[in-house]
């Protein structure tokens, strides 16, 4: 047993032995890395160096939680959490944490993300790919973010268990003009996948095509979403398939397992595999992740739980299991059957989104909601870009979306950026029918 | 623990270093979270978070380090990185910080009743009893989420040119989350509550009446609700939504590290931008339209002194008089436009770099009462509060739904309409404003910004506004 997971074995026997029913230690070692970037040039190197525990501890079906730094003042820190826990009301609804002596993947993270102490390189590549096919007016603007955490996890249910976790990711826009620009990402577990001229490409090539963009006009469309923008529904879909949203209501997909809730072609999963940025051997209950298939061709199969959950659900824990609600890792939608250039090939008249943000829900049970498409915004005519658009906005119905999807690409990409397409995903182009798009007046 | 010896030391370490600047800004805060669904208590969190950071100027470049670990050999190390990721970035242009002048000196807000004397028990029993009241209305309430969050954060902050400032705040929260169900159909509300001070807040607010009031007014509105003829028509906003537009479409586009294009990749740019339509000068609204943004006020959930690069707070007339006046800076985009900071440089934790942000951003009021605005209106909408709403990047386009709103007929309010939604652009809904009334109100939320996300304390609001003529459908 390494030092670091006895030291966090000791916090959850430091529990145990005053008395909780259940405790959980996680800690954390971090090490973050972010180069911001803006007007071409480098803003800020950011470095992020994390030492933390995290603290779960049960008494009588009273739910306590605490943070440890640096391993300092455990002893005070767990008697004070245990103190908190005897004056609790009872949670009825606590169903447990996960028992046993369970089989782990191994981790594959990426040391040399460990030891990359300057990307910068990185980021200049970026720029230069975007340049390369915007122009040398082109402006851009991102980060660089690589992560490298160690994870020791103890509980006294039974799973002592560490793991490695690394991602890179790459985010990058670029303006050709002031009001035409693209978006691009990269996102990687491992330096050696990890191509950052792709996303300043991709971005450059949009800002390109988005030049002298119009003022959009309302209706139905016909819509092709690029990978980065169906990454921000995904998501969203993804944050309602959580079991406590479910039951807070914050959810499209309340009451509906084993019903119809989105086209045939629809398979969506949760799968954080060692090729993702959210690469993880077990969840924070210590129970091992792996791949769970939310909806089956259409059909609603579970909700993302964790052991509490999965017990009032009457069903089991699918390893999702954050220190206190259930949460997605890394959201995979299942290929299709259409190669990219056909899907475009094939659209008479519709629109191309590649990027969108700002999405907000009018009442979560029903699925009413709006997004902002930004970067490029294409009017397709006969497979080919008519026109570039902005200003206009997406304003639909969340399981309309899902039920009118009618093709999906073979091609997939890994996505994440920011707030707005987050957990990651892996995601194909989507042709959805019928989607309304409004704008000002 | 906040060990000002080794933030000292920290600072020592980076001025011995080929620097132009350096700062280490240092944070204790001791939070505490307690979450109720659907009437049991969820869990409840004690935590206690301290690190210090360090953000070095080098003439390459910035680098900003931070960590949690109070030792020496950190302190050291975390400078060293910074230092040496400032100097990697070799830009082209210079970043240069505005001349500013070195103070000394500590401020706090007081707890009139200090939250570590109310237990645990009484935290959660104000909670419970709040959940029973709602719960016995008589109304179909089938998801409930209550949640409080209490946070006493102490700094401290040296830099290179002489400034050391101590600071202790504690701010108070509270947010809920509703669905109502009636003949099927859900109605869902959410409200936040923020306010820097002790526990006195739960005095103040008035969570449990402002619920009530919620639940019943969105059941009238399943049971009673119109949808609206979509056409031009004359808007009664309230404090609410006056509030949500004044953040969105005056004190965003206001923030000049937007408008250089420093966060053009995530929030994004602005509609105002050098050589652009838009420019400090530029009529953006009627007359009678003015936007400030004041960190000043006591007690308000934006509270600060000295902002989190030791400038004075004042408050910022954003737009005067229908006018683009003023922008939000910090240190680095007032050098960059030739003005001074006016201390809107705000981070969220000692692991996270200030950047520009807003704090209580409001409408100016103006002499008229509430009955006034209603009275010559023939025929409108009163939106009171707000559901879906969002903005684009450059804070222009705009769509606002209504969640509790009227139909204003002869000057009276009728029946409750479903849903109304105005979508526009910033200069029409500012430019359509002819009457404000006199009485602010305030209401709290949480301002997105940054990467990663550093999720501000805020208050927005104002007076009730009214607007001639605009498209609702």
């Amino acid at each position: 047993m390494s030092e670091m997971l006895a030291k966090t074995e000791s916090i959850m026997k430091k529990g145990k032995s005053l008395g909780a029913d259940e405790v959980i230690a996680k800690t954390t070692l971090g090490r973050y890395r972010q180069t911001r970037f803006s007007n071409n040039e480098i803003d800020i190197s950011v470095a992020w160096n994390v030492y933390v525990t995290n603290v779960m501890l049960i008494w009588k079906k009273r739910v306590v939680a605490t943070q440890i730094r640096n391993f300092q003042n455990i002893d005070a820190t767990m008697e004070q959490l245990f103190k908190l826990a005897k004056v609790l009301k009872e949670n009825p609804q606590y169903g447990g944490i996960a028992k046993g002596n369970f089989k782990y993947v191994t981790s594959m993270a990426d040391k040399a993300l460990r030891d990359l102490d300057d990307p910068s390189q990185y980021v200049k590549l970026a720029i230069n790919a975007a340049i390369e096919e915007a122009g040398p007016e082109t402006n851009t603007g991102g980060i660089l973010f690589t992560k490298f955490e160690e994870i020791f996890l103890a509980s006294s249910e039974g799973p002592t268990v560490q793991d490695t976790r690394s991602a890179i990711e790459l985010s990058i826009r670029a303006f050709s003009t002031i009001d035409a620009s693209g978006h691009g990402v990269e996102c990687s577990s491992a330096l050696k996948n990890f191509d950052p001229s792709k996303a300043g490409e991709k971005a450059g090539k949009i800002a390109r095509l988005a030049r002298n963009p119009k003022q959009g006009e309302a209706g139905k469309y016909d819509v092709i979403f690029d990978p980065l923008f169906w990454g921000s529904l995904l998501g969203s879909y993804a944050w309602m398939s959580s079991a406590f949203n479910v039951m807070i209501q914050m959810s499209i997909f309340a009451n509906k397992i084993d019903q119809k809730v989105a086209s045939n072609i629809v398979t969506l999963k949760d799968k954080p595999a060692a090729y993702s940025i959210a690469n993880r051997t077990f969840d924070d209950e210590g129970h091992p992740v792996g791949e769970t298939t939310i909806i089956d061709q259409g059909i609603l199969k579970t909700y993302l739980h964790n052991t509490s959950t999965a017990k009032l659900f009457k069903t089991k824990t699918t390893g999702n299991a954050g220190l206190v609600a259930p949460m997605a890792w890394n959201i995979e939608m299942d290929a299709g059957d259409v190669c990219r250039g056909d899907m475009f090939n094939d659209l008479k008249r519709g629109l191309y989104l590649t990027n969108t943000w700002y999405t907000r829900f009018q009442n979560y049970a029903t699925g009413d909601f709006s997004t902002l498409p930004r970067d490029g915004i294409f009017l397709i005519e006969n497979g080919e870009i008519q026109q570039s658009f902005k200003d206009i906005r997406l304003s639909d119905n969340a399981l309309k979306i899902l039920s009118n999807i009618a093709e999906v690409s073979k091609e997939r990409q890994h996505i994440h950026w920011w707030e707005d397409a987050d957990p990651p995903s892996l995601c194909p182009y989507v042709l959805v029918r019928d989607v309304q798009m409004t704008k000002p007046t | 623990m906040l060990d000002k010896d080794l933030v000292d030391y920290a600072l020592e370490h980076a001025k011995n270093k080929k620097i132009e600047y350096a700062e280490v800004r240092a944070q204790n805060q001791n939070r505490e979270g307690i979450l109720l669904k659907n009437g049991v208590l969820e869990a409840y969190s004690m935590v206690v978070n301290s690190g210090l950071c360090v953000r070095i100027l080098t003439e390459n470049g910035l680098g900003f380090a931070s960590t949690n670990k109070w030792t020496r050999e950190e302190a050291e190390e975390i400078v060293n990185t910074a230092f040496k990721t400032a100097n990697s970035a070799k830009r082209k242009t210079k970043i240069k910080f505005v001349e500013e002048k070195a103070v000394k000196t500590s401020w706090k807000v007081q707890q009139k009743k200090k939250t570590e004397d109310i237990s645990p028990e009484a935290k959660i029993d104000m909670l419970m009893e709040i959940d029973n009241t709602l719960t016995t209305q008589g109304i179909n309430i089938p998801a409930r989420m209550l949640s409080c969050s209490i946070a006493l954060t102490q700094k401290y902050f040296v830099n290179s040119e002489g400034t050391i400032i101590s600071s202790f705040v504690p701010l108070m929260g509270m947010y809920n989350f509703i669905t109502i169900v009636e003949n099927g159909k859900p109605e869902q509300a959410h409200k936040q509550y923020g306010y820097s001070g002790g526990w006195e807040a739960h005095d103040k607010w008035k969570v449990a009446e402002d619920l009530v009031r919620e639940a019943k007014a969105l059941q009238k509105l399943i049971k009673e609700g119109k949808a609206v003829s979509p056409s031009k028509m004359d808007l009664v906003c309230g404090p609410e939504v006056v509030g949500i537009a004044a953040h969105e479409s005056c004190g965003h586009p206001m923030e000049a590290d937007r408008i250089l294009g420093r966060e053009m990749s995530q929030a994004g740019k602005s509609f105002i931008y050098k050589d652009g339509s838009f420019w400090i000068g530029t009529k953006i609204g009627s007359d009678i339209v003015t936007i400030i943004d004041d960190p000043t006020i006591k007690n308000s959930y934006g509270y600060y002194e000295y902002d989190d690069e030791g400038i004075k707070a004042r408050p910022r007339y954003l737009y005067k008089k229908g006018v683009i006046n003023e922008f939000l800076h910090n240190r680095e985009t007032a050098a960059k436009i030739g003005t001074k900071s006016n201390g809107a440089s705000r981070a969220i934790n000692y692991d996270r770099e200030a950047i520009v942000r807003m704090a209580n951003t409001f409408v100016q009021p103006r002499d008229m009462s509430e009955d006034e605005i209603f009275e010559d209106v023939k025929y409108g909408i009163y939106m009171r509060s707000f559901t879906e709403w969002n903005i684009d990047d450059r804070r222009f386009n705009q769509r606002y739904v209504g969640r509790e709103a009227y139909l204003i007929e002869k000057g009276e309010l009728t029946t409750p309409v479903a849903r109304p939604i105005i979508e526009t652009t910033t200069k029409t809904f500012w430019t359509a404003v002819d009457a404000i009334t006199k009485t602010v109100v305030l209401d709290s939320g949480t301002c997105g910004k940054g990467d990663p996300m550093q999720g501000m304390p805020v208050y927005m609001g104002g007076p009730m506004i009214r607007l001639r003529g605009l498209f609702v459908k």
